[in-house]
């Protein structure tokens, strides 16, 4: 029985042995494995192998990373401008087509449209057949219709609006696509986005580190809201930003001036900076009042607004922030009587949680519950004038420990309790401490001797 | 300017114990100092606002010009103000806001309702039992 290397679907029924007496295995031709990135003979169990498992999730994650990007541009369809178009390609691994964006007029046309078809769906249910990605699995690598639909809502209203507001002068960059005042934000903004972090880290003057990961909506989202450390980037370093400085002309502020209709149902959050990032924004537009006393930028912001920023007075101390997962200071031990961390539940189990003036309306899985209660107790006791109980003294560790493989922890236990009893009859010179001395070597002490 | 609606804070003590003692009400904490205008703009909002959200809510203004705030400033990795902050009994409430820091809302509001929608953001799943409405806590 001659083994072809095969590039195709498995044969399903694996040629039955011949020569070999073995009856476990079953020699199937071989086949290649897209997801291990090689060939095989084991047929149908390929994709129960743990390896292959492990590998397969590798790959399904690789790819899920892209595909959250082109989710982004589905929630928040943006213009392509078309110099930018050849580098926005997608390679879809479920139908190994290379998906390009030429022609398109906003970002991952081709790809949101080709996550949504019907071919796709096909190849992505085959796939996840062939290579044991779980079937419950294919809503995550597909874009529903429904979604396709709105974001076409989206662009066409994107589309007209770009068309209606002729003053491309706002912030926001709503203007069509030939719209020479934002012309030169396309193409950094695409740099900026795709080397953001980057980018990020070498402008930044001064000694705050942007944070390490990066939310998938980029410094951009439909809301406006910026990420600090893109503020610092603006105010500080015009320089290596060139559509800040081409654009603050036109974009200038002037809130007081002009005022924009908002496109979105909602109002967001306005972040005084958003102005900055306009430049990247999809093209929500931002409702300004004009009665807000909006404030003008200061400094070196060429009309764009600027955030104080906070000198940070010592350098990076060992203590750890937020960020790094210290403690927080206000549960430090000021009163030496509170040491739980916030995140631990077993607090409760100190109080009773039987309380009658409990109010029913309280989640009790609300965060931070069990504190809640304590807290409580503890404020109405205060307000009573009682001490407040410190329950957490210094032997609220095991602080014993025996040999115990005989007898049980109880045992071990009273022996313990037994011998701090004589102790504290005794007092403490009871045992005369072990002095730890320095060790002396067998030579020296030899030395020493003679 | 509006700080005789919204407290002040200077020492970390009244700082700790806002955040200890505000049971089941979200202590909202503006970093920043009076007299930079975008704290101004955000103290406006927030006074405006702190009597809508006072069932639910309780807003303080932390000066961060103060020496016994550092300790703050310095936890909560705050570089630009104004810094807002959320709690929870006593726990530091993370929210997804669209930017890469969850773990502060930086910057001013827009308009009173923004913030509102935030404060309910954190304060709406503790009260249900769903916590659908916590998808964007972290």
């Amino acid at each position: 029985m001659e083994e072809k290397l095969k590039a195709q679907k498995p044969n399903p029924n694996p040629n039955p042995k011949t020569n070999t007496a073995k009856k476990k295995k079953k020699k199937s031709e071989y086949e290649f494995c897209k997801v291990c990135n090689l060939n095989h003979d084991q047929g149908q169990r390929h994709k129960y192998f743990p390896s292959h498992k492990s590998s397969l999730s590798n790959f399904l994650s690789r790819f899920q990373t892209k595909l959250s990007d082109v989710r982004f541009f589905l929630k928040n369809p943006s213009p392509l401008r078309p110099e930018l178009a050849s580098k926005n390609r997608f390679w879809c691994v479920f139908c190994d087509s290379d998906i390009d964006e030429i022609g398109s007029s906003f970002a991952c046309y081709n790809a949101i449209n080709h996550l949504a078809s019907a071919d796709h769906l096909k190849n992505l249910k085959h796939f996840l057949w062939k290579y044991g990605g779980g079937m419950d699995r294919v809503d995550a690598f597909r874009i529903w219709e429904a979604d396709v639909a709105k974001w076409e809502k989206k662009c066409i209203s994107l589309k007209s609006d770009a068309v209606s507001s002729s003053q491309g002068a706002i912030g926001p960059e709503i203007g069509p696509l030939n719209d020479i005042h934002n012309e030169n934000n396309y193409g950094n903004i695409d740099n900026f986005e795709n080397s953001s972090i980057q980018s990020v880290k070498s402008s930044l003057s001064n000694g705050v580190m942007p944070l390490q990961y990066y939310t998938n909506e980029y410094q951009v989202s439909h809301s406006g809201l910026y990420e600090a450390t893109n503020v610092g980037m603006f105010a500080h370093d015009f320089g290596s930003f060139l559509p800040a400085e081409t654009c603050s002309d036109t974009n200038l502020w002037n809130l007081k001036d002009i005022r924009v209709n908002r496109n979105s149902q909602h109002s967001f959050p306005y972040n005084s900076y958003s102005s900055a990032d306009g430049s990247f924004s999809n093209g929500r537009m931002f409702q300004v009042h004009e009665d807000e006393g909006i404030v003008k930028g200061e400094s070196s912001s060429h009309g764009l607004q600027n955030l104080a920023r906070i000198s940070t007075l010592a350098p990076e101390e060992a203590r750890g922030n937020v960020h790094t997962g210290a403690p927080p200071p206000w549960l430090e031990a000021t009163e030496a009587s509170q040491i739980d961390a916030p995140l631990k539940p077993a607090a409760g189990s100190l109080v009773p949680l039987n309380k009658s003036g409990k109010s029913k309306k309280l989640n009790p899985k609300r965060v931070g519950a069990a504190w809640a209660e304590k807290r409580k107790i503890e404020l109405e006791m205060e307000k009573r004038g009682e001490i407040v109980k410190n329950d957490c003294d210094a032997n609220w560790l095991p602080n014993f420990g025996r040999v115990w493989q005989s007898g049980s922890r109880k045992e071990s236990r009273k022996e313990f309790e037994m011998e701090k009893q004589k102790l504290l009859k005794l007092g403490s010179q009871s045992e005369i401490p072990i002095e730890i001395q320095p060790y002396v070597s067998k030579r020296m002490r030899t030395e020493a001797g003679e | 300017m509006s700080s005789y609606l919204l407290t002040v804070l200077t020492k970390k003590q009244e700082v700790d114990t806002i955040i200890r003692d505000t049971i089941d009400k979200v202590p909202v904490l503006r970093f920043g100092r009076a007299s930079d205008p975008v704290c101004l703009q955000l103290d406006n909002v927030l006074s405006k606002s702190a009597r809508e959200v006072s069932k639910f809510a309780s807003v303080a203004l932390v000066d961060i010009d103060s020496n016994e705030i550092q300790v703050y400033v310095k936890y909560f990795d705050i570089t630009f103000i104004p810094s807002t902050v959320f709690f929870f009994n006593a726990h530091h409430m993370k929210m997804d806001f669209g930017t890469a820091d969850h773990t502060k809302w930086v910057g001013a509001f827009h308009k009173k309702q923004d913030f509102v929608d935030v404060v309910e953001v954190y304060v709406a799943p503790q009260k249900l039992n769903d916590f659908k409405a916590s998808a964007l806590l972290l």
